[in-house]
């Protein structure tokens, strides 16, 4: 086992349905696509394409009906497979929903606890993730679940994700309803998270929040992995994207407008200064 | 009735759906020191806001999470009890009476973000349907109106689809279409396109906007600064009150007033401070692409 900060992740053709009364509805169909250990993937694709789906079967909640997801290179049932999965952070879409402890502290103590942690590792883990998140344990921790504001509790409910150290993190549309400022803040924490190395999947329908965050990208399509590798903004990528519900980034196409080439377009606003100014 | 003209993918243009002409000027909207606070709750969500908006009229509301903005959308609707107000007029409703609380539910339409929560039937027509069913109108009146809505929607391929079929933006597109099927004169949106992937963000901005022409009143609450840029008016929030109220300009020309409530500039205008900070100024501010490739292409 690696005990690398970063895990490597690998789907072969996985393919999964939900049961319906008529009949299975397939949900992921030959999904293959990988991604390296501290690489960062924009999972992109219109509503009802597959994505959250994708990353609870990543997570081991619903098991595909066939194919392999490769943790670290070993397939499901692999000696230290559990290992591998507890390492994996899910972060559900709105997961202040979840929250349910008396404290802020407490709630993030929850899944550490449940591992059988010492208590004294379950403290300084909590301390941690409630400072990696902007709620410092000293002001915050004491608190309320539901005596915090929106963009807090969900802070605090990836801080009890984070709280397990994870190597590899799931977040589906994490950007969802947040304000601006609390948009922000999250994009820097999960940048941070990508500085140190932590292997990102990232669900969202924010393509420029993906194009700032994230390597790679995977296109989901009914299921199917539409497009899986680096960003291409060459006249199929842009068609793809088209056909996907999606549009460039728009620093890309801003690069694209002004003559430049998109796929050297800067991923932030700032780097985008830089080279106009 | 009929409205200004517009282009042929103008969901506006279609029809008028006030069923009687609001007096001139009269806000359609008219609250003041509007106040609420939940069960339970230490500090009010709102708390002594003022709102007035007319016929016509393209409203964005704006603030950081729990500023009060969706508690203001279902007051709006008639779907709460005020806790007080000196003035809480829906479409000439007084929304501090249950009676006129029914009443704004008829005239004042609602659309929330989670576009599953809102379709009730197997098919997309029986969903535009629904509403004037429960209404008790005539079968031929029902089916007439539903055509029109889903023409106005860009629906009518859809009728027949079965919602769990229908992506996040036709779905929304389905709510509204039933939402506004009923003839409304205010209709109050809470950040509809929260859901939805990039191309259904556009088809249902798209389908809102156009809505002001035909003399409805909008209310469009929203996190989104880029779709705050095409509003005539914002409204932004902070705890429970209005702290701002004018132009859109305005409000994106203040850097302070942004970073106190939590907001932001839409992308354009991210790129011109951090290009100002750079030692390079465009004026006036950019807030589109367009706009900044414009400003860019004069300074060179």
């Amino acid at each position: 086992m690696s005990d690398a900060r970063g895990m490597a992740l690998a789907c072969r053709e996985v393919d999964f349905s939900y049961e319906e009364a008529r009949a299975p509805i397939p949900a992921l169909r030959g999904l293959t696509f990988e991604v390296g250990s501290g690489q960062s993937l924009a999972l992109l694709g219109a509503s009802g394409s597959g994505k959250s789906t994708l990353l609870q079967v990543i997570k081991g909640l619903d098991p595909p009906e066939a194919g392999d997801v490769l943790l670290d290179g070993s397939p499901a049932g692999a000696a230290g497979y559990a290992e591998l999965r507890r390492q994996v952070g899910l972060v559900f879409q709105t997961p202040e929903l979840q929250l349910f402890a008396a404290s802020a502290r407490e709630d993030v103590a929850f899944g550490p606890r449940r591992l059988g942690w010492p208590e004294a590792d379950v403290a300084a883990a909590v301390d941690e993730a409630l400072e990696l998140v902007g709620l410092p344990p000293d002001r915050f921790g004491g608190r309320h679940p539901y005596a915090l504001s929106g963009g807090e509790q969900r802070r605090l409910a990836l801080a009890g994700v984070l709280a397990m150290r994870p190597r590899l993190l799931l977040l589906d549309e994490p950007f969802v309803s947040l304000d601006p400022a609390t948009r922000r803040e999250l994009a820097k924490i999960l940048s941070r998270l990508r500085a140190d190395g932590v292997t990102l999947v990232l669900a969202t329908h924010d393509v420029d929040l993906a194009w700032a965050l994230c390597d790679q990208l995977l296109v989901l399509d009914a299921g199917r992995a539409a497009a899986a590798g680096p960003w291409d903004f060459g006249e199929s990528g842009r068609e793809l994207l088209a056909a996907s519900r999606l549009r460039e980034p728009f620093l890309v196409e801003l690069w694209r407008r002004l003559g430049r080439d998109p796929s050297a377009a800067p991923r932030t606003a700032a780097a985008a200064a830089v080279a106009l100014r | 009735m009929t409205s200004p003209s517009a282009g042929p993918s103008d969901p506006g243009a279609a029809s008028v759906d006030a069923p009687q002409a609001p007096e001139p000027r009269a806000p359609l909207l008219d609250v003041r020191g509007l106040s609420y606070r939940y069960p339970g709750a230490q500090v009010e969500a709102l708390a002594g806001l003022d709102l007035a908006v007319s016929s016509g009229e393209f409203v964005a509301v704006v603030g950081a999470n729990g500023s009060g903005k969706s508690t203001l959308a279902r007051l709006l609707g008639g779907l709460e009890r005020p806790a007080g107000a000196t003035l809480a007029l829906a479409c000439g409703h007084d929304l501090l009476t249950e009676d006129g609380r029914m009443a704004a539910r008829r005239d004042v339409g609602v659309l929330f973000q989670n576009p599953e929560n809102q379709l009730v039937a197997e098919c997309v027509e029986d969903d535009v349907a629904f509403g004037l069913e429960n209404l008790a109108w005539a079968p031929e009146a029902i089916g007439a109106r539903v055509d029109e809505m889903l023409e106005r929607f860009w629906l009518t391929e859809l009728r027949r689809r079965e919602p769990h079929l229908l992506s996040g933006g036709q779905k929304q597109r389905t709510a509204l279409a039933g939402v506004l099927a009923v003839p409304r004169r205010v209709l109050v949106l809470d950040e509809p396109t929260a859901m939805l992937d990039p191309a259904g963000r556009s088809e249902v901005l798209e389908a809102v906007r156009g809505l002001r022409a035909g003399g409805l009143a909008v209310v469009y609450v929203t996190q989104e600064m880029d779709e705050v840029v095409g509003a005539d008016r914002v409204v932004a929030l902070e705890a429970g009150a209005v702290v701002y109220a004018g132009s859109v300009g305005g409000l994106f020309g203040d850097g302070d007033l942004l970073r106190r409530l939590g907001l932001g500039l839409p992308v354009a205008g991210e790129l011109a401070l951090e290009l100002a900070a750079a030692g390079r100024f465009l004026s006036p501010l950019p807030l589109t692409l367009e706009e900044l490739l414009a400003v860019l292409g004069e300074q060179t």
